[in-house]
């Protein structure tokens, strides 16, 4: 009985919210979150997409942006791959985001996600990290033209990275190199399990230099430091621990790479949610909360809007082809 | 007399109200989270970021390394209880601890994995604190070669672990091995047997198998055997207390592997795990009697107890000495860092010596809230086995299910899992070991990632394994631990086994 009263009920319930829905959809020409909104890392805890997903999470809930909550849920597995295949499947959901960065573009081009940026809605671009180069204390290069000469005339020097071949420390590393007139797939690049791991066999002098975040290695720099910096990959210098460190360009080396991240959607995600979250962002982006967590963090704000963001990840992915492609690493 | 002053001014900070509370909530939610199968420490810590955020750096260091160590050392529990382990470090401790419980020594067995937890924990806080600096330079001089060398005197303990047949201890370790590999190749980006799934591009967790097993295989065996509730249950859970005898039966094996372990923890990307299986394989080698190992000799859990706690704390010396985390756990911890505004690393010690200091010295506090903490709890948390049987199998089956799924939202996953139990049930049944290819599966993806890697540096130049003293030492070892035995045997004029 109780379940025909709902039923009941429901048939009346069901044509007020439409009319409801369409009532303030005529008012304001807004969207709201009705429910909690449901934002993906698509890794494992403690990773760059995990922290993004939890600070984000943490200031929109601590200044009281939104009146819905942000839940972190976390879908490891495939580098991504393996949630991006279920946000896929759920197409037009206002209420389900995920972070992303680089490899939403690369995993793709290596041949490991059936689904690629093209596949999601754009929401933002929030911040970015960059590219940076590192060789112990007491090693004889002093500039990076020193590195490069020297990998000139011996291919095999070894340029540790943080992350598999055709990734991110890869590429930026493969790019850097052909900016600087080497053969791309010249370079000697062992990948390492990570940042760190790359960070101590460079300390223990097992290889010539590593390429890797600029915010996991700006710890590691400064007085009593066991490694240096030859170079950012920013387009100016950065600030902080890593005021010292030259760009590329001031090398001479015309050459810029970022490690950005930022919210993508479901598929289809409907215009007044995208400009909902996208208002939302930038407001975050100016809160106390966010700009202490962001500098702890060493990220550097770098807000794009939905249109811009996708934009800025075709460009990526043509440009990410190419460097891929030279390196005989393209699998599509 | 720096280091003790260092050490007050470290007790200064741990003994403040605020930070014992810390302390013991770290410990204490941390031996929840190791009795849970599946529910990592890892994990765990990634969810308290947010709560740590706000706090005074030291606090929030003392409060997650204490989720840490403590989850390390209530992770024994399911391992000894269930044949289920709660952390991967403690898969070693299952097999003696099991045997010991289905004896009806659980008591026993918990109480020597609570002692062993925290004198290694204790004794490797002391190295933490003496020579942590010193210790930066021996982490830093493992590179691929010496780690190559160290998995293969590591896979050497397959000869011990295979207890009747070593061919078929063997077969279990190349199935571990090819297990080891599957997905993503970090070295080409070349997928390896993923059978163009998604689901194994990132290859099969270490606990998905272990669990499935170990855990999961001795469910189905007892329903096989016992079919279901017909024996009666095993209600003796024996006493706590050690005899004298005992006592210094178990001395030896637990400061030799806490020093072991301690060291295995500090060199990164080794850790805790392997830490307790170099543990309990060095002490079945050198007992007397080492055929007994694995039928539930006191010895086989004293070791890879202690070696795991004080491979834990070891962790911590790149960590806060080199700024570099050295397994899962660590890279979590400095993020957490990170977060608070601490940059671990080379000048954290001259920075913040009251992180640095005060962790330490809440350590000490913490391994024996622990101790206080878990062996009073012994004999209630040891009843779990009075259940009756169908019951009890049934809660081993829901933990492993819950742990699975927990670790990765995957059902996936808990088809592997019931996959690797129907494969354990079948080594069973057959007579393979399953220790060596849950050490294979441990050691095998490092050892074949570290030797390509070694070999990629030198330009494919083989000699880089024997150049390197490290390495070298450590290869002579490994042949040395081989071939010992052999020659033992042949003095004993016993005819060389033709298994072989």
């Amino acid at each position: 009985m109780t379940s025909l009263t709902l039923k009941r009920l429901s048939l009346f319930a069901l044509p007020l919210a439409a009319v409801a829905g369409l009532n303030s959809a005529a008012q304001a020409q807004e969207w709201t979150p009705s429910r909690s909104i449901e934002f993906v890392a698509p890794a494992n805890p403690g990773g760059g997409w995990d922290t993004l997903v939890r600070t984000v999470s943490r200031v929109i809930q601590q200044e009281g942006l939104a009146d819905e909550s942000f839940a972190a849920i976390n879908v490891p597995g495939g580098g991504g791959a393996v949630a991006w295949a279920q946000i896929a499947r759920d197409s037009g959901n206002p209420h389900k985001l995920f972070a992303t960065s680089p490899p939403i573009i690369l995993v793709p081009l290596a041949g490991a996600s059936r689904y690629d940026h093209t596949d999601f809605t754009p929401i933002a671009r929030l911040i970015t990290d960059y590219s940076i180069i590192l060789v112990p204390t007491d090693s004889e290069y002093q500039t990076l033209s020193d590195l490069f000469d020297a990998l000139k005339d011996n291919p095999g020097l070894s340029v540790g990275g943080g992350s598999a071949p055709g990734s991110m420390d890869h590429i930026s590393l493969a790019g850097l190199a052909d900016a600087a007139g080497l053969e791309a797939s010249s370079v000697n690049y062992i990948p390492f399990s990570g940042g760190g791991d790359a960070m101590t066999n460079l300390m223990g002098g097992h290889i010539e230099a590593v390429v890797t975040g600029a915010g996991e290695a700006v710890g590691q720099l400064g007085e009593g430091s066991q490694i240096r910096a030859l170079g950012v990959s920013a387009p100016e210098r950065l600030g902080g621990g890593l005021a010292d460190v030259p760009t590329y360009q001031e090398q001479d080396i015309d050459y810029t790479f970022d490690i950005w991240r930022g919210v993508m959607g479901a598929p289809d995600m409907p215009a007044e949610a995208v400009a909902y979250y996208q208002d939302l962002f930038v407001e975050m982006q100016e809160t106390d909360g966010w700009q202490q967590a962001r500098d702890q963090l060493g990220w550097i704000d770098a807000y794009q809007d939905s249109e811009e963001f996708g934009a800025f990840l075709d460009q990526q992915q043509e440009q990410f082809s190419d460097v891929l492609s030279e390196l005989g690493l393209l699998r599509q | 007399m720096d280091a003790f002053n260092n050490l007050m001014y470290g007790f200064g900070i741990a003994l403040e109200p605020i930070n014992i509370a810390y302390v013991f909530a770290g410990v204490f939610a941390g031996t929840i989270i190791g009795m849970l199968p599946g529910l990592g420490p890892i994990s765990a810590l990634a969810l308290m970021i947010p709560i740590t955020f706000a706090m005074e750096p030291s606090s929030g260091l003392i409060l997650m390394a204490g989720v840490y160590y403590g989850a390390i050392f209530g992770g024994s529990t399911s391992s000894i209880l269930l044949n289920a382990p709660g952390v991967a470090g403690t898969v070693a401790t299952s097999f003696d601890g099991y045997p010991m419980a289905k004896k009806g020594q659980a008591g026993k067995a918990l109480a020597i994995a609570a002692y062993a937890s925290f004198i290694g924990g204790t004794i490797s806080v002391i190295f933490l604190m003496l020579i942590a600096p010193l210790l930066s330079k021996v982490a830093v001089s493992f590179g691929p070669s010496e780690y190559f060398a160290l998995m293969v005197l590591g896979l050497t303990a397959v000869v011990s672990l295979s207890d009747k047949s070593l061919v078929k201890g063997l077969i279990a370790a190349v199935v571990g091995v090819i297990i080891s590999i599957i997905g993503i190749d970090m070295q080409t980006g070349t997928e390896r047997f993923t059978f163009g799934s998604v689901q194994l591009l990132d290859g099969i967790d270490f606990l998905v198998v272990a669990l499935g097993i170990f855990a999961l295989a001795e469910v189905f065996y007892m329903l096989l055997r016992g079919g279901g509730g017909k024996e009666a249950p095993r209600n003796a859970i024996g006493s706590l207390k050690l005899t004298r005898s005992e006592l210094k039966e178990i001395a030896g094996p637990i400061g030799r592997s806490s020093i072991l372990g301690f060291f295995t923890g500090v060199l990164p990307g080794a850790g805790a795990t392997i830490g307790s299986f170099l543990g309990y394989s060095m002490e079945k080698r050198i007992a007397k009697d080492g055929d007994t190992f694995g039928q539930g000799n006191i010895k086989g859990v004293a070791a890879p107890e202690a070696a795991n706690n004080a491979a834990c704390t070891g962790s911590f010396v790149p960590l806060l000495t080199l700024g570099v985390p050295g397994s899962g756990t660590t890279a979590v911890l400095l993020g957490a860092l990170l977060v608070m505004g601490v940059n671990p690393g080379p000048m954290m010690l001259a920075e913040r010596p009251d992180v640095f200091w005060g962790v330490v010295a809440s350590m000490y506090i913490g391994n024996i809230f622990l101790l206080a903490l878990n062996l009073p709890l012994i004999p209630y948390i040891a009843k779990i086995l009075d259940m009756p049987r169908p019951l009890l199998l049934s809660l081993i089956l829901i933990f492993c299910m819950i742990g699975v799924y927990g670790m990765s939202f995957s059902v996936f996953d808990l088809l592997l899992l019931l996959g690797f139990g129907l494969v354990g049930l079948g080594m069973r049944l057959f007579g393979f070991p399953a220790a060596p290819l849950i050490l294979a599966l441990i050691l095998g993806n490092i050892m074949e990632e570290s030797m390509r890697r070694a070999l990629q540096i030198s330009g494919g130049d083989w000699m880089t394994f024997i150049d390197k003293p490290i390495a070298l030492g450590l290869l002579v070892v490994a042949l040395l631990s081989l071939g010992l035995p052999l020659l033992k045997k042949r003095r004993k004029k016993i005819p060389p086994d033709v298994a072989i």
